[in-house]
This record gives structure tokens, sequence and C-alpha cells, in this order.
């Protein structure tokens, strides 16, 4: 039992760790790979909690779309640190305090939401015990939950996604409308 | 304390692999060299040991010996990481790879164990996700490099990656559809047997097309010719590693030959049966797996030494227009043959 609580706090420090890094360094291109860093020490957690496929879809899932934020990064936000760019918003936006407030405001919400959403989780996880659990995490019984109980969230998500994908291709594609922008 | 056997021989097997991987690297490097000289009609190496054997040898000496640079204006650290991280994700996908059937060792051990160095129930999306990860050690020295050659290298190979590994993945999963299991070892042995008592039983009969789009998309994840755009010496001197030299060039060396074998052994686990196969008893099963890894590997450098360099808006055509639709058809058809017929 010994080990498996050392790799916890392994993992776990080192999950903290690089998400704090992620904001508190200031290179964007530092903080993108200790974001993929730190989802790689959740899937550590993950896999000690007896569910690899959760894991290995973790990865999956975010190292395509972190490599995608990565090139935003290079293409877009060629600068090695990030103060220059944020004081010349805030400066430009007439509105530093403002926007300050709403960010504390919503930092707060998300903590309460946190909070919550620990306590439900706790007794989520005392419901499932011993052998139940270890059904409910094989690929066949989350599928199954995840397109009967969870149905609609799943569709609305992917949904959303598709509102946001449509989105952004009209704004990019906005300055081309007039000439051939399509033409492939 | 006393030591169990079976810790002692998966502890034998993960050296094997370790090794037997190194040396592919450096077989490969040979194979490639004389199948190219004889497809140009010329000798290849023939100096270094009997017809020219040890000239792999001879090379890693030779990169060991140069000096290791680095550009002033490079990110220190991530150039440093990038050779170690293309590496390491080139060794841990091998890890969940099966070549043999399980064995006892001709009675060494007490209860027989599985001739690979980790059976886990998600194996095919574990290599998934390690093959995803290897981008990174690619794509980072482009950009820590700070040379413009190797930038462009590393985007063309994010844009690549990105764009065939959802055939990639849609490939696969027809094939799971038919075996109904993420696990290779379940695959291969949904492969075992013969229809008629002749024609064996692998997917590659059933899945031509999955077969087909997947050693394409591995042949571009691989960023082999004819999809090779990450270092196409012509436009991008050497692409990604251009600024890297000795041992830190090597490990890119390395890591996309020991690449192109993980992708030969996924597919043969996939597709042509693992170690399933005529004439050779069970226990010999790693036989037929060699061989038809190696067959494919064969392929690999016939194909580049073959077939010139796509352009890249053709490789991303390719890629979007042709190879993506017809991997969503294969799956629907799959999903419609296995729904009708049962697994």
């Amino acid at each position: 039992m010994a080990h498996n609580l050392v790799f916890f706090y392994g993992f776990a420090a080192l999950a903290v760790v690089s998400t704090l890094l992620v904001i508190a360094q200031p290179n964007p291109i530092y903080s993108v790979l200790l974001l993929i860093l730190s989802f790689v020490a959740l899937a550590g957690l993950y896999v000690m909690l007896d569910a690899p496929f959760v894991a290995v879809t973790q990865i999956i899932v975010y190292a395509g779309a972190i490599m995608v934020l990565f090139l935003f990064v290079v293409m877009l936000l060629n600068v090695s640190h990030e103060h220059a760019v944020a004081d010349n918003q805030a400066a430009s936006d007439g509105g530093g305090p403002t926007v300050r407030w709403f960010g504390a405001i919503l930092a707060g919400v998300m903590a309460v939401e946190l909070v919550w959403a620990l306590n439900r989780s706790r007794s989520v996880g005392a419901a499932l015990a011993g052998a139940e659990r270890e059904t409910a995490w094989s690929v066949e019984e989350i599928g199954r939950i995840l397109f009967t109980r969870y149905g609609f969230a799943f569709e609305a998500t992917s949904v959303l996604i598709l509102v946001a994908m449509v989105g952004s291709i009209a704004l990019a594609g906005r300055h081309l409308s007039g000439k051939k922008a399509w033409r492939r | 304390m006393s030591v169990s056997p079976t810790l002692i021989a998966q502890l034998a097997i993960l050296g094997f692999v370790f090794f037997m991987l190194l040396n592919s690297a450096a077989i490969m490097v040979y194979v490639e060299r004389k199948v190219a000289a004889k497809i140009q009609q010329r000798m290849g190496p023939t100096l270094v040991g009997p017809y020219g054997m040890l000239q792999p040898l001879a090379d890693i000496i030779k990169l060991m010996m140069k000096e290791d640079l680095r550009p002033k204006a490079a990110d220190a650290i991530l150039f440093t990481l990038a050779p170690i991280i293309a590496a390491t994700t080139a060794f841990t996908a091998f890890a969940v790879v099966p070549f043999g059937a399980a064995t006892t060792f001709w009675g060494l051990l007490p209860e027989p164990i599985s001739l690979q160095i980790a059976d886990i129930n998600v194996a095919v999306l574990f290599v998934f996700a390690i093959t995803s990860m290897g981008v990174y050690g690619i794509v980072l020295a482009g950009w820590s490099s700070n040379s413009k050659y190797s930038l462009l290298g590393a985007l063309r190979s994010s844009a690549q990656m990105i764009s065939y590994e959802l055939s990639y993945g849609l490939a696969l999963a027809s094939v799971l559809l038919l075996a109904g299991s993420l696990s290779l070892r379940d695959i291969v042995n949904a492969q075992s047997g013969a229809w008629l008592g002749v024609i064996p039983r692998w997917f590659i009969f059933l899945q031509p097309v999955s077969f087909f789009i997947f050693m394409t998309a591995g042949i571009a994840e691989t960023n082999r010719a004819p999809f090779d755009f990450p270092e196409a010496e012509q436009e991008l001197v050497a692409g990604y590693h251009t600024e890297y030299s000795s041992m830190s060039f090597a490990m890119f060396f390395m890591a996309e030959y020991i690449n192109m074998v993980t992708v030969s052994a996924v597919a043969t686990d996939l597709f042509l049966g693992g170690w399933h196969g005529p004439f050779l008893p069970e226990s010999f099963g790693w036989i037929w797996f060699l061989l038809k890894v190696s067959a494919i590997l064969f392929f690999y450098v016939w194909m580049r030494w073959t077939l010139p360099r796509y352009r890249y808006d053709q490789l991303m055509q390719f890629g979007w227009k042709a190879l993506l639709p017809l991997s969503v058809v294969n799956l629907l058809v799959t999903a419609a043959g296995v729904l009708y017929f049962g697994a």
C-alpha cells in the first residue's frame, strides 16, 4: 500500500506544481507545455484509480488539443514574455480594475463550484464500492452510461462544440468572404 | 527475500525488448542503405565488416565522437528536452505490443507469461496516445532551435499529425469493432485459425481498406517518404533536426526507426494475425511475428526509394478529402456488417 501512496503524492504534487506554474511563469510556450505535464500527471492519478481508459483518453484528447494551442502561441503570439501583451491590452481596454474585479468574481464562483462538486463526488465515490467500482470503470460500461443516462448532455456538448467550430470559421473567414476564400 | 522466477522473466523480457529496439534502429539503417543501393544499382556499404554489416556500428561511434552543438539563440531547456521526448515516446509505445504467445520458456516458469512488457486492456488506445505525444519531440525541436528551417519542419509535422491521426484512429476503430476488444492480445487471438482450412483468419482479409488507411496514415505519422515533409532535404535542409548534432541527432534518427518498427508491429498484431500462422507450433509463433514485421519494414524502405515526395498541399488534400471520408465510410460499413452478421 505504501508505494501506492508514494505514487499518489508524487503525481498529485506534479499536477499541482505544474498547474500553478502554467499561470505563474511568464513564457507562454512553457505554459502550454506545463499544461500537458499536468494532464499527464492527472492521467497517472486515473491509472491509480484503476481507470486506464479515462487516463489514455485524457492523453489522446489533450495531446492533440494542446498541440493546436501550441501552434496558436507560436503562430499568432510570437512573444517570449507575456507582460508586454497583458499590459498593453489592459491599457487599451481602458478598464484595468474592472477587468480585474470581474476576474476575481469569476474566480470566487469557480472556487464555490469546486467545493460543491467535491462534496458531491465524495458521496458518489462512497456509493460505488468494491466490485461495482471495477465494472463501472470498464470501457463498455462507460460507453453504455455515456449514451444512455448522459445521452442528452453528451449530444448537447457535441452541438456546443459544433457551434464553436462554425463560429470560429465564420470569424476567421470574415475578411476573405469577398474574395475566392472558398476556392478549394 | 526470494525473487520469483516470473519477475525475473518479466525483467528479462523488458531488457530484451529494449535491446532489440535499439538494435532494430541499427539494423534498419543497414537495410535501408543496402536496399537503396540495390534499387539504384549501387553497392552500398561494403568496407566495414563482411558485406559492410558493421557499418551501423561505425556510424554510432562516429556520432558519439562528434561535438554536441547548440545554437546560441536556442532555448536551452527545450532544445535538450526535445530529443529525449522523441526517444522516450518511441520506446514507450512498444511496451504494450505483444510479440508472441504465452510461454513457460520450456518449463522454466511455474505458470506461462505473455511475451510482452505490459498487457493492459486499452493497449490500442495507449499506442495511439503515446504516438500522438511523440510529435511533441519534433515540434519542440523545431521551435527551440530558433531556426526557420526547423520551425517550418515542425509546423509541417504537426499539421501532418493532426490531419492523419483522424484517419489512423478511424481505421483502428473498424478493427476494434470486429475484435470487440481494446487489448492487442485479445485482438491477435481473435485472428487464430483459418477459413475453409486454408485462408488464415486475419483481419486484413476482412478489412483491406482499413489496412491500406492504417499503413498510409502510419507512413505519414512516422514522417517517411513519400510523406517526409518535416525533413524534406531539398526545401528545409534537414527539417526539424537541422540544428542538432552528435547523439541528440542520433536520438531523433533512432526514434524515427523505432516508430517505424512500432507501427509495423501494431499493424502485424491488428491485421496480419500477430504470431499466428501455418506450419509452426504456437511456441515458435514469434518467428512468424518477426517475419511479418520484417516484410512490412521492407515495404517501407521499398516505398521510400520508389516513390517521389508528394507536394505539401497534395498531402493535405489527400488526407482530408480522400483518406478521411474513405475511413468514415469504411467504419460505417464495418459497423453495419458487425450489426448484421453479429460480431
